[in-house]
């Protein structure tokens, strides 16, 4: 293989071509984009260092024949072309959508996401057939189903197409989400209130929708296209509705319309009366993918403020102040410039979503929680906020009635989560710096096998967990109840403007066992600690005890009750619980899947 | 005489719960001034459930039972909560033809002319028709089958409850359009005021009976890939498991048989969540009713499901209501999700329960057990059809045959 003479550099990056919109859509001409992904090793599948794809193909007991990404041919053209007959071309597409989603992680989060124990997700793009996809953390495995579109009613296929949903870039996404959330916060699974499982679907979505507005090439079709409303909502919200048709969302994202025909008026009778519609929404919504669409649209609405406020002063340079544009096809500059600013809007968002999750409680989020995760999370490495998008955020949440508990106010001061400095004694960093070492050596290269923050029984891991139990009561953790340590991570991040930030991210759980069958109590802390060990936040989901600090014992209490009412109500709202067998049940309850088809006897009043 | 009769009355409501198996069929006695008035809930079996007797049998024995002194067989009202085989398929028997009816309730999702009923039973059937085509020939398991037939048509049946008996009866579609939750006295029951809780008319409940939309079965065509081991692509790029197995550089793809069998399975668990949304759409079709008369509040609650008990439970004239009960009809045959646990726990007072059904070896969860033990705390007594060998006491049985049981009104 070596030539003579000096070896070639590896490329940094690897070019696939994908389908850009779901080809199950129709308009499959002009309907592709190139996604950059790192250029690792692959073998045949293709099989990296985090994701294998392995195409067995349930429905029939047969494998597929796998894709060689590193194959010669396939190196000099980006990979195959799309086309739906190939299967290969379905391998190469589910993997570089898949491994997107991972680098947004890995640059938002400031670390190189590991999967648990270093496993590889593995990813059956033609697992079974159905309308369905989902994330099954039993198998760890994220599985796409095949259909048939119906002859008579095929919806927006060809009669008796045969359609994958692994070749649409939104369902990748979403599934691909619900698989790094769970590594991130497996108690996420478990519905401890109405806000849980939603914020799981809700979040899925907002990723693959603003993983999939980053690029700019999807984006100049559509704005030459409606040069009339550049500024209007339309443009971006139409694109973004047959994104999220996919998966769900679309329906949700109209909201954003309506505004614009309110806009001229915020403060009349129209505008109050679709406030109020919104609040009405988080109140009695609670299927979890309708209640999960309340967050991307509330997400979409700060992202398209934000874009608007970016793009006036191309308006203006193009139109000379009048805002009025002249007649005929827009200036391709402008065009690509104003794509480049809404990729770029998407991008921002994007990053600042994943963000948060450091930020977040181990266990029982709620929508509340995400808004001040997100703000503290952003105000920490960007605490001045000129690019507007933190108070766009807040504008949305509030419109939405999305008020985090015990705030006073939705001040961007008031919704930092409380500065514990000075009450909790530092980490311990000394026993924690080979950590420190590992972590920062395992950033410096794409080398994902090397860190070994997981390893339960390390000294380290030792060393954490009785400092926790040492402090429990100021970190609400109940005193002598077990306290298991679910996660340390160091985060890197680069602020916009070349700022290093450093910090000590630990995660703890505590639970209460009921009955037998019944869901657990848990409580949980998140702790996050700047480089030296000094502990800044204390993000707390406290179990009731008298043996915590009173507002502490009393928010535990007021879970206990949330969690026993909406248990009981999730599962009588589920019907297929009367008729499945043990095995299936169990699949159930651990499956997220893009369309929860029993959605409608969810709908609470 | 008379007067002193009218006083002290008959006394009480009879309940008889037929024993049909996986199914309903209540026979209601009302006691009144000039004669007593009987009421018919339902009649109908499922198809892999069956009672000790044949379903058209029990039809034959019930109208044996209503049949008076003059050799009519006569009931005042008939009532078929919605179109589950279950619950309708003994209208299938001939012997109905000769019963004298005066009216026949039904959900206002079966009348003929009103558009949106029209709607919701067309999406259902045709739904239920698809999937069930789909399922066969996709060589479904047939716990999976029989719980999509349970939702077909049943034509023969429906044709009776609209059409038949003698007698010319009056059709009844419940609760009549503006008169949601609006009490009623029916002429043919004197001294009886009916509550009717739902089907409900509300928009946002309707959206429960609709069939999943746009998802599953809506998008499947007839001639589904599913089991018959039809590739979705040309055969050149398949490998058998051997196959893969045998190819040194695929070795890293390798999946153990274990997981392969689970993944094979993943079709059917998708199957199952379609075919129960469906089949809990008909529920929420359902009638419930509660049956006032003196000082007894008698709860119909048909196979309501959660979308219609949930808008009942958040009305607080409903809850006051559903607190008086003193007999209780367990809606579903005992499910988890057709009564609310903790509405028994904490609402009801003193009642008596009967529940019709049977256990299944396919649904295991039906009667559910935590829910049959939270009836049995808080109850007076309760009664199951299976299990009529020893019955409590305050019930008389016949055999195998049915069980009834007075209450006092």
């Amino acid at each position: 293989m070596t030539a003579p003479g000096a070896a070639y550099p590896r490329p940094p990056r690897r070019l696939l071509r994908v389908f850009a919109t779901d080809p199950m859509r129709g308009d499959a001409a002009g309907n592709r984009i190139t996604i950059s992904v790192a250029n690792e090793p692959l073998k045949p599948g293709p099989e990296g260092a985090r994701l294998s794809v392995v195409d067995y193909d349930g429905g029939s007991g047969r494998y597929y024949e796998p894709v060689d990404l590193d194959a010669p041919a396939l190196l000099m053209q980006e990979g195959l072309e799309p086309v739906e007959s190939d299967p290969r071309f379905h391998q190469q597409m589910v993997y570089a959508v898949a491994s997107k989603v991972l680098e947004n992680f890995d640059a938002a989060l400031g670390r190189t996401f590991r999967f648990k124990g270093g496993a590889r997700l593995r990813l059956l793009p033609h697992a079974f057939r159905g309308v369905n996809a989902f994330y099954d953390p039993d198998l760890f495995a994220v599985l796409f189903g095949t259909f048939r579109a119906d002859e008579e009613n095929p919806g927006p296929n060809l009669p008796g197409q045969t359609v994958f949903t692994c070749l649409s870039h939104d369902i990748i996404a979403h599934e691909m989400t619900h698989a790094l959330v769970h590594r991130l916060r497996p108690h996420y699974l478990e519905p401890s209130n109405r806000d849980v499982l939603a914020f799981h679907e809700g979040f899925a979505d907002v990723v693959a929708i603003f993983q999939h507005f980053s690029f700019p090439e999807i984006l100049t079709g559509a704005i030459q296209e409606t040069r009339a409303h550049l500024a209007s909502a339309d443009t971006l919200v139409k694109l973004a509705q047959q994104f999220g048709c996919a998966t769900g969302s679309g329906e949700a994202l109209r909201s954003a319309l309506d505004d614009a025909s309110v806009a001229d008026d915020p403060f009349g009778e129209k505008a109050r009366k679709r406030d109020r519609l919104k609040r009405q929404q988080y109140e009695t919504v609670t299927e979890p993918h309708e209640r999960g669409s309340i967050l991307v649209a509330a997400i979409f609405d700060a992202f398209f403020a934000t874009y608007q406020a970016r793009i006036r002063d191309l308006i203006r340079i193009a139109t000379g102040g009048s805002g009025v544009l002249p007649e005929g096809d827009l200036h391709p500059d402008l065009v690509g410039r104003i794509a480049k600013e809404a990729s770029k809007t998407a991008q921002n968002v994007l990053t600042m979503s994943i963000r948060a999750f450091d930020y977040l409680p181990p266990v029982d989020v709620t929508f509340g929680d995400f808004l001040r995760a997100l703000v503290t999370a952003d105000t920490e490495l960007v605490p001045a906020d000129d690019r507007g998008l933190r108070a766009s955020m807040i504008e949305a949440f509030r419109i939405r009635g999305v008020y985090p508990d015990d705030v006073i106010s939705l001040a961007q001061e008031s919704l930092l989560w409380e500065d514990r400095s000075g009450e909790v004694p530092d980490l311990p960093v000394n026993l924690l710096r080979q950590q420190l070492v590992l972590s920062a050596r395992a950033f410096d290269r794409y080398a994902p096998g090397r860190e070994s923050d997981e390893d339960p029984t390390g000294p380290w891991a030792k060393a954490l967990r009785h400092w926790a139990a040492e402090n429990a009561r100021p970190l609400d953790l109940v005193p002598g109840l077990p306290v298991a340590l679910e996660g340390f991570h160091t985060v890197f991040r680069v602020s916009p403007d070349g700022q290093l930030l450093i910090e000590l991210v630990a995660r703890f759980v505590q639970a209460i066992q009921g009955a037998k069958d019944a869901l657990p109590l848990r409580g949980g802390t998140t702790v996050i600690a700047s480089s030296e060990g000094k502990v800044r936040y204390v993000v707390s989901k406290p179990l009731p005890s008298k043996r915590l600090r009173p507002e502490a014992h009393r928010a535990g209490e007021r879970r206990a009750g949330l969690q026993a009412g909406f248990v009981g109500v999730a599962d009588l709202a589920d019907p297929s619980l009367a008729w499945g067998t043990a095995r299936s049940l169990r699949r159930r309850r651990a499956q997220i899947s893009f369309s929860a088809v029993n959605r409608a006897a969810w709908r609470g009043r | 005489m008379s007067r002193a009769r009218k006083k002290t009355g008959p006394g009480a409501v009879t309940v008889r719960m037929y024993n049909v198996g996986f199914g309903d069929s209540f026979l209601l006695t009302f006691p009144a001034a000039d004669r007593p008035r009987r009421v018919l809930i339902d009649c109908g079996s499922h198809v892999s459930g069956p009672g000790p007797e044949p379903i058209g049998d029990v039809a034959g024995r019930i109208v044996r039972d209503v049949t008076g002194a003059d050799g009519v067989p006569r009931i005042d009202v008939v009532i078929a909560t919605h179109r589950h085989q279950d619950h309708v398929s003994g209208f299938q028997a001939p012997v109905w033809k000769d019963v004298h009816v005066k009216e026949v309730w039904m959900p206002w999702t079966e009348d003929p002319d009103d558009p949106d009923a029209t709607e919701i039973r067309e999406k259902q059937s045709g739904g239920a028709t698809k999937l069930h085509a789909a399922l066969r020939l996709a060589g479904a398991p047939d716990h999976l089958l029989d719980l999509v037939a349970n939702c077909l048509t049943n034509e023969k049946a429906m044709t009776t409850l609209h059409e038949g008996f003698a007698g010319k009866p009056a059709r009844l579609f419940l609760p009549r359009k503006g008169a949601e939750r609006k009490a009623f006295s029916p002429a043919s029951l004197p001294g009886v005021t009916v509550h009717p809780l739902g089907p409900s008319r509300d928009p946002d409940v309707i959206r429960d009976m609709d069939p999943p939309k746009g998802k599953g079965y809506l998008h499947l065509g007839t001639d589904r890939d599913g089991g018959s081991g039809r590739l979705p692509f040309r055969r050149r790029w398949a490998l058998t498991p051997k196959e893969l197995d045998a190819t040194a550089a695929f070795a890293h793809l390798r999946l153990p048989e274990t997981y392969r069998k689970a993944v094979d399975a993943l079709g059917e668990d998708d199957d199952l969540a379609v075919a129960a949304a469906l089949d809990a759409a008909v529920n929420g079709t359902s009638l419930m009713l509660i049956f006032e008369i003196g000082k007894a509040f008698l709860l119909f609650p048909g196979d309501a499901q959660w979308g219609t008990w949930n808008a009942a439970l958040s009305d607080p004239a409903s809850v006051a209501l559903l607190k008086k009960t003193v007999f209780c009809k367990v809606g579903h045959h005992g499910s988890h999700n057709a009564t609310p646990k903790e509405f028994v726990q904490k609402e009801l007072g003193a009642f008596t329960a009967m529940v019709s059904t049977r256990p299944m070896t396919a649904w295991k969860l039906i009667p559910k057990k935590a829910l049959m033990a939270a009836l049995q705390a808080k109850s007076k007594a309760v009664v199951r059809s299976d299990r009529l060998s020893s019955v409590p006491s305050g019930f008389t049985k016949q055999g195998e045959s049915w069980v009834e049981t007075k209450i006092p009104v």
